[in-house]
């Protein structure tokens, strides 16, 4: 029998599967080898002094000082005695940014989708006054927060300081540099969640709407039995590709307030293995952070099964 | 590294021996390498600069992946005198005692500063593993007309070191006297500078150390005592916190003056160096690299500008351990180090030979403002042949003869973060010196005690 009517005899499913053979392999080369050669290498032991970066086999080691708060690290990843303070612990840092500024991120940029959803004179002009940030590069984004707080020519620092919020150095204070960063990424990737909330939005039928206020629903009913639910999907998948990028977190970082001072999970990764030279400690740093990512993207998934027009 | 191109030692690729250097030799690029032509070096040999990256830490990364995957080229690296001991312990560098003709061998050991030779050299064996082709130490920079039109006479200044107290007062007097807004800059940010050199030198001058004697610089690591909690370096801290918050603050010295403010722990070279040129500061600790700036910017050398060596706390030989107390400049500096997967040895040790040469070392300062590493030859030259860097000459010879090198071992990596950390939290008062100097101590030994 030739190939191709043997393919179409199969079911549905087993389709699907050898169409996505082909993906998967490129992925298993691209990706999670890679992912297994990083966990092989976070099982040696850090060697600084000899001409190979690699030492011998020392198992979980590297994991668990990583999680005892006790890795030869400048910052640390976890510090379960909370000795270290929690905005100077990576794996904090990175979560309490990434629920933060996609929360925020989703709460302005639904408002601004809503906006942009009406039909007004010069719609089209606020769109792109909306993107613009996006636009910009992230070091750009970083320097304008940077030299906006810079001692020397910085006019926020002073302000800030003046109305309380901040101490003298916010670039030097942990707490106040992580609002920094913070901020800079919310005011940058709001335009995102807007457009693809906005995308949504136009998506839904305006019969319902005419049938819902027929009907006596409030604007608020109708915002909650038909505009929530029947975007739900793409604000989910919005707010799922914001929490990876903002658990990826690196390059805002340094160019603002340095990785010493706000410590996420990607800067320890650079510092173990660009300062310091530890290969293994960063491979497990490396690890430990797609772990933690993958969870989070599971309980995105699981959720996302859970929506009415979701894609399970 | 890309700027490499071709992978020396290829048939068709290019002969030139690759220097990887930095853009400002790579723009003095003609006149240095006929000076090393003139000293003798075979003009069949082709030499190339390649300009690298401007940051140290950079270029150490790059230098350290390119040494990692045995690249062939650049032939010849230019390494910071604080990071080549690594790479010395790693054996991804050539030996040196093993190449160099026994002539340069013995002008390196005996002319040379000996402490820039020491960073150049393997900790056990001695063997010399780099070519200091530049010291670097820091001076103090001042307004010399806002210091003279506040009355004071700064006729010895050039040589005769004052001690932090004095510094202070008359900072204080020309802050007031004059509309400067910083009587003081220098850098105290949470990066290797503070660690590595200013807080390094200011610990040094007041009797303190990171590991004991002076003979423990080196290593070994894990087998010396760690002597960072202690009086010396909680006196820096509150002379700095002074300086910036006043004599009142918490953990300060009531006696030292406020001169400066909180933009000290954000300051690097150049944020620190940017109101001094701009007339804003009255003194500034900083590299020698900014005399050429503010020259060009308008000042004028023994004029309105001059500068000192680095003021001290305690007298020399007074200090807790061996080596410290005294006027004190960190040393920082350059090594050419030779590649040795490079496929033409033999010529990148020629053109190492042609820079052990006076005349070359007197051609790179001119050109580029770069110390020469032998002291004679920096005391000699005169001013047709450096220019106005001639005015500075005497405040160079003392601090040639005070320096103190960072600590720099492979443990240092890992240590130069923990104590800029730890310092910065106790200028910023998080912490008071003495608690942050005690979790100092206890990361320290951590490392040092790593895999025992």
């Amino acid at each position: 029998m030739r190939p191709l009517n043997w393919l179409e005899t199969q079911s549905e499913a087993t389709f699907a599967y050898v169409l996505l053979a082909p993906a998967f392999l490129l992925l298993a080369v691209i990706a999670f080898y890679p992912l297994l050669r990083t966990f092989s290498f976070s099982l040696l032991a850090d060697q600084t002094a000899a001409p190979t970066p690699f030492g011998e086999f020392i198992g979980f080691d590297n994991y668990a000082a990583l999680l005892t708060g006790e890795a030869l690290l400048p910052q640390q990843f976890f510090d379960p005695s909370f000795a270290t303070p929690i905005l100077q612990q990576a794996l904090f840092v990175t979560l309490a940014f990434a629920i933060l500024s996609v929360l925020f991120e989703t709460l302005i940029g639904f408002g601004q989708a809503i906006v942009l959803d009406q039909d007004f004179y010069g719609r089209r002009w606020v769109r792109v006054a909306i993107i613009i940030p996006y636009a910009i590069p992230i070091v750009i984004q970083a320097m304008i927060f940077y030299l906006m707080f810079n001692p020397t020519v910085g006019f926020a620092a002073e302000f800030m300081q003046g109305i309380g919020v901040f101490g003298n150095n916010p670039l030097t204070n942990a707490t106040d540099s992580f609002i920094i960063v913070l901020v800079a990424d919310i005011w940058k990737t709001s335009a995102f969640m807007a457009l693809l909330i906005l995308a949504g939005l136009q998506s839904i039928d305006r019969g319902l709407y005419d049938v819902a206020r027929v009907s006596g629903a409030s604007p608020w009913q109708q915002f909650k039995y038909i505009t929530l639910p029947l975007i739900a999907p793409a604000l989910l998948v919005a707010m799922l590709f914001r929490t990876m990028d903002a658990m990826r977190i690196y390059g805002l970082i340094d160019a603002t307030a340095g990785c010493q001072t706000v410590p996420s999970m990607s800067c320890l990764v650079i510092t173990a293995l660009q300062n310091t030279r530890r290969w293994a400690t960063a491979s497990a740093v490396a690890f430990l952070t797609a772990v933690v990512i993958g969870v989070l993207v599971l309980l995105y998934l699981v959720s996302l099964r859970d929506t009415e027009a979701g894609v399970t | 590294m890309g700027v490499a191109g071709c992978m020396g030692g290829g048939d068709g690729g290019s002969q030139a021996i690759q220097m990887s250097m930095d853009g400002e030799w790579a723009d003095a690029q003609e006149p240095v390498v006929q000076a090393l032509y003139d000293a003798g070096l075979s003009e069949d040999i082709d030499v190339e600069f390649l300009p690298g990256d401007f940051e140290t830490g950079a270029r150490q990364t790059d230098f350290t992946s390119a040494l990692d995957a045995g690249r062939s080229s650049p032939d010849i690296f230019m390494m910071d005198s604080g990071w080549t001991i690594p790479f010395i312990v790693r054996e991804q560098l050539v030996n040196l005692s093993e190449e160099l003709s026994s002539d340069t061998l013995d002008y390196v050991q005996s002319d040379y500063l000996s402490a820039a030779v020491s960073t150049a050299s393997h900790p056990e064996s001695g063997d010399l593993y780099g070519l200091p082709v530049f010291p670097d130490y820091p001076v103090m920079h001042y307004r010399k007309d806002l210091v003279e039109d506040a009355g004071y006479d700064t006729s010895n200044w050039s040589t005769e070191p004052m001690t932090w107290t004095e510094f202070a007062e008359v900072a204080a007097d020309v802050v007031e006297q004059s509309d400067v807004d910083y009587g003081f800059t220098t850098q105290g940010a949470d990066y290797e500078g503070t660690s590595c050199c200013t807080f390094n030198e200011m610990m040094t001058s007041m009797g303190g150390a990171y590991f004991g004697d002076h003979e423990n610089l080196f290593g070994p690591v894990g087998d010396r005592p760690i002597t960072v909690d202690e009086e010396p370096l909680y006196e820096t801290i509150r002379m700095m916190r002074s300086f910036m918050y006043g004599p009142d603050a918490e953990n300060a010295n009531p006696d030292i003056p406020q001169i400066s403010n909180s933009d000290l722990v954000e300051f690097t070279e150049e944020p620190s160096r940017e109101p001094f040129t701009s007339g804003n500061a009255a003194f500034m600790r900083n590299w020698p690299y900014a005399i050429n700036i503010n020259l060009d910017e308008g000042f004028t050398a023994g004029e309105d500008y001059d500068v000192m060596p680095m003021p001290y706390g305690v007298e020399s030989g007074e200090g807790n351990y061996e080596g410290t107390g005294g006027t004190s400049h960190a040393l920082g500096g350059w090594h050419l180090t030779v590649n040795p997967n490079s496929q033409r040895l033999d010529d990148a040790i020629a053109v190492l030979e042609a820079f052990a040469n006076e005349s070359v070392m007197l051609t790179v300062f001119e050109e580029l403002g770069n110390l020469p590493p032998v002291a004679s030859v920096t005391q000699s030259a005169t001013e047709d042949q450096v220019g106005d860097l001639a005015n500075f000459l005497d405040t160079f010879a003392v601090a040639a003869d005070n320096t103190v090198p960072r600590p720099v071992t492979t443990a240092w990596p890992d240590e130069s973060p923990l104590i800029s950390g730890q310092i910065s939290d106790a200028y910023r008062g998080e912490k008071s010196p003495e608690d942050a100097m005690a979790d100092l101590e206890s990361e320290l030994a951590d490392i040092e005690n790593e895999g025992q």
